[in-house]
């Protein structure tokens, strides 16, 4: 091109060092994870389940549709949502009132007291449903309590926590102009801070909804009941066909709590409008409330919960004697050693996991994004075809999907690893999918319009956009990972769970302790530097 | 020229083979954008260079990786893509840059930008790609008087360096009667005016808009 004048001096291109020494990190970490896990170095293939693998996979296009299964699975399904609503209702209720407790709101200006009870959240927050299941099961028994509870205590701390942030994000003078004119502390919190965020509220907790009952599938696999539970026994049976109908029924319960939840969530966004002058509730958001109610009700007398179990004598003879017997938790260097070395061993599992997940949710973002009007009909057949994979990668709990990664896979870290990224890419790969499709489409077009090949125009004008949110989410789902690192660890495939379950089998509670010490700590550590990463790629 | 809804835009769209017409015939530097596809449809379209109204810069990438953009018809993909991490062809860009009075901006990123800067950027884009055609719509919409009338010298200046011309759709008739040498009236789709500048005045052409506003 002719330069008309010399161009002036221009200031030199500044890299973001924050970015690069996360970047480099990172990468440095999955090597070593991949290295920790054996995935570099020796054998870890296992030829002769290919076989059983392929029988496997042609149980997905016969799945067994007898009138006896299918009413068996129906059962199931029940027992699922049952556990699902009531450890979602036990949740909200739990998280309204700990809400309270760890809001800014409460505690103004005391740091201190606000420290300690967020503090004390991380708690229940850092074990997972199947840790407390196994826990409260050695309490209470064989009681659809512990179902129950083992969702509702770690899902209650975490809606507690986004209940806070909610109520504390909304504006303040309307609260603060109502106590200024004399309004009582709860009055003023009741109409300035509570109708701004009752709709962020009501949406989280039918998300959270929609989460039980990918967890009351999770418990059924530990003894629970329910779909979970089917699952399990067709596929220590061998019975693929059985399996195949038991994962496509989770499949669909799981998309219908997606698409019910989404609904809702959608019209919180969008209200109706109503005609001016006439009190009008929302019909559909009211029956939704109502519904949800008395299907908790319903859950309550299907699984006959009973309130004298949780404070009979029994219980609380259980509690004091596991209490007392956990107290000190063992420090002996042997146990320490095999903590620390496991925990690492999760670590590097979890880690793992986002790789594979990461890397194939973004190579199946393109196809997986619902495309735009101008798309031809292969391009939609893929789509189509792409998400229902997702679905069921994601309808699979983690541990089944270990089961199937064992028959091509020798035992060890790396198949618990690698049925951890299956399963996180049936999340991530949805995720990934709906922030391509929420990019502005024209930038990309322009580049096309200008005569950009495919490839480079995918990476200048969509890639930078997307890159942010993806690994934002992806961050996101590390620190889900390391928490379900420990459940597939629980049922046998490596990690810190196998020592969990089996220092629980033998009652030995003073190592338990030590144990859920560890994994506390883990996921405080991980969420820790989650959160920073993400606020480098912001 | 033409009221909002007028088929400016859906003219200028239709040149550069985004749009494909329900009806007609089009021609493009002698060939046919409908009936081309692929490798050849690429080839036509870097030959025609689109300044947006609607911008349509990458915000998270830097300057330099949005005028660069202008070369991506020619560009290999590894090329392109080593080009974000190393910046490619940099005088280039800082020489287009100069000419839109953004130099020192080249390695800023671009949604740090007023509207107007990166109005510019979109101009420098359209620089570095060297088209033999120049569409603009609106390209002095973001901009003050002063830098209208540079950023309309500069793309006149584009197209007759490579002996091709400039069409814009322009709202400011006083504008388009400095730079212009033809000016076409759309009402509703339909060509109502096609004079060259130097038979119209001012009040003409103010007229013109009176009617169809």
């Amino acid at each position: 091109m002719t330069v008309l004048e010399r161009p002036r001096a221009v200031a030199p291109l500044v890299r973001d060092r924050r970015r690069w020494a996360w970047g480099l990190g990172a990468v440095a970490l999955v090597l070593w994870s991949l290295a920790g896990t054996g995935a570099l170095t020796g054998d870890v293939l296992n030829p002769a389940g290919l076989s059983q693998a392929g029988r496997f996979a042609a149980g997905a296009v016969h799945p067994d549709l007898s009138g006896d299964l299918l009413a068996v699975l129906g059962g199931a399904a029940l027992v699922t949502v049952a556990y699902a609503a009531l450890g979602a209702g036990l949740a909200v209720v739990l998280g309204a009132l700990g809400a309270v407790a760890v809001a800014r709101t409460t505690w103004g200006r005391r740091r201190l007291g606000w420290t300690l009870t967020r503090g004390a959240l991380a708690v229940p927050r850092g074990l997972h449903e199947a840790v407390w299941g196994l826990l409260l099961v050695n309490v209470l028994g064989l009681d659809p309590w512990v179902g129950v509870l083992a969702i509702g205590i770690p899902y209650g701390a975490v809606t507690a926590k986004v209940f806070a942030d909610l109520v504390d994000e909304v504006p303040r003078g309307g609260h603060d102009a109502l106590r200024a004119a004399g309004a009582s502390r709860s009055a003023a919190v009741l109409y300035g801070l509570l109708p701004p965020a009752a709709g962020g509220l009501l949406a989280y907790a039918f998300y959270r909804l929609e989460c039980a009952v990918r967890s009351a599938v999770v418990l059924g696999l530990i003894g629970a009941g329910g779909l979970g539970n089917q699952l399990s026994l067709s596929f220590q049976s061998l019975r693929w066909p059985q399996v195949w109908t038991a994962v496509y029924a989770i499949a669909l319960l799981c998309l219908l709590a997606d698409v019910g939840g989404r609904a809702v969530r959608r019209r919180l966004a969008a209200p109706a409008q109503a005609p001016a002058g006439v009190l009008r509730r929302d019909r559909v958001l009211v029956g939704a409330v109502a519904g949800v109610l008395v299907l908790v009700g319903w859950s309550a007398w299907y699984l006959a919960l009973d309130v004298r179990t949780l404070v009979g004598a029994r219980a609380r003879e259980q509690v004091g004697h596991v209490l007392a017997a956990a107290w000190p938790p063992a420090v002996d260097g042997e146990l320490l050693r095999r903590v620390v070395a496991l925990s690492v061993e999760t670590l590097q599992m979890s880690v793992v996991a986002i790789a594979v997940a990461l890397t194939g949710a973004v190579a199946l973002s393109g196809v997986a994004a619902h495309p735009g009007p101008g798309a031809g009909p292969g391009r939609r057949v893929a789509g189509v075809a792409v998400r229902a994979v997702l679905l069921v990668l994601r309808a699979v709990p983690p541990p089944v999907w270990a089961l199937v990664v064992l028959f091509v896979f020798l035992p060890g870290v790396l198949p618990g690893a690698l049925a951890l990224g299956l399963y996180t890419l049936g999340v991530l790969g949805r995720l990934t999918a709906e922030v391509v499709e929420e990019l502005d489409p024209r930038p990309r077009a322009a580049l096309d319009a200008l005569g950009a090949r495919p490839v480079g125009a995918w990476l200048v004008g969509t890639a930078p956009r997307a890159v942010g949110p993806t690994l934002a989410f992806a961050l996101y789902r590390w620190e889900v990972a390391v928490r379900d690192s420990v459940l597939v660890g629980l049922l046998g495939a490596g990690g810190i769970g196998v020592l969990l379950s089996a220092e629980t089998a033998s009652f030995d509670w003073p190592a338990v302790a030590t144990v859920l010490v560890a994994m506390v700590l883990l996921t405080l550590a991980v969420d820790l530097v989650s959160a920073r990463a993400r606020s480098a790629v912001r | 020229m033409g009221a909002s809804g007028a088929g400016k835009s859906t003219l200028l769209g239709v040149a550069n083979g985004t749009l494909t017409p329900t009806d007609g015939a089009v021609r493009v530097l002698g060939a046919d954008p409908t009936g081309l596809s692929g490798a050849g449809l690429r080839r036509l379209r870097s030959r025609v260079g689109t300044v947006h109204q609607q911008l349509d810069l990458v915000g998270p990438l830097r300057v330099v990786h949005n005028v660069n953009a202008g070369r991506l018809g020619s560009w290999s993909a590894a090329r392109a893509g080593w080009s974000l991490l190393r910046p490619q062809g940099v005088e280039d860009v800082v020489a287009a840059l100069d000419r839109v009075g953004l130099a020192d901006r080249v390695f800023d990123r671009t949604d740090r930008l007023s509207g107007g800067q990166q109005q510019r950027v979109a101009l420098a884009r359209v620089l570095v790609q060297r088209p033999e055609l120049v569409l603009a719509d609106e390209p002095a919409s973001a901009l003050d008087p002063a830098l209208a009338d540079t950023a309309l010298e500069v793309l006149a200046g584009l197209a007759a360096d490579t002996g091709g011309a400039l069409v814009a759709c322009l709202h400011d008739p006083a504008l388009a009667l400095r730079h212009c040498d033809r000016v076409v009236g759309l009402v509703a789709g339909r060509v109502v005016l096609d004079r060259p500048a130097a038979d119209l005045d001012l009040r003409a052409l103010e007229a013109f808009y009176g009617v169809t506003r």
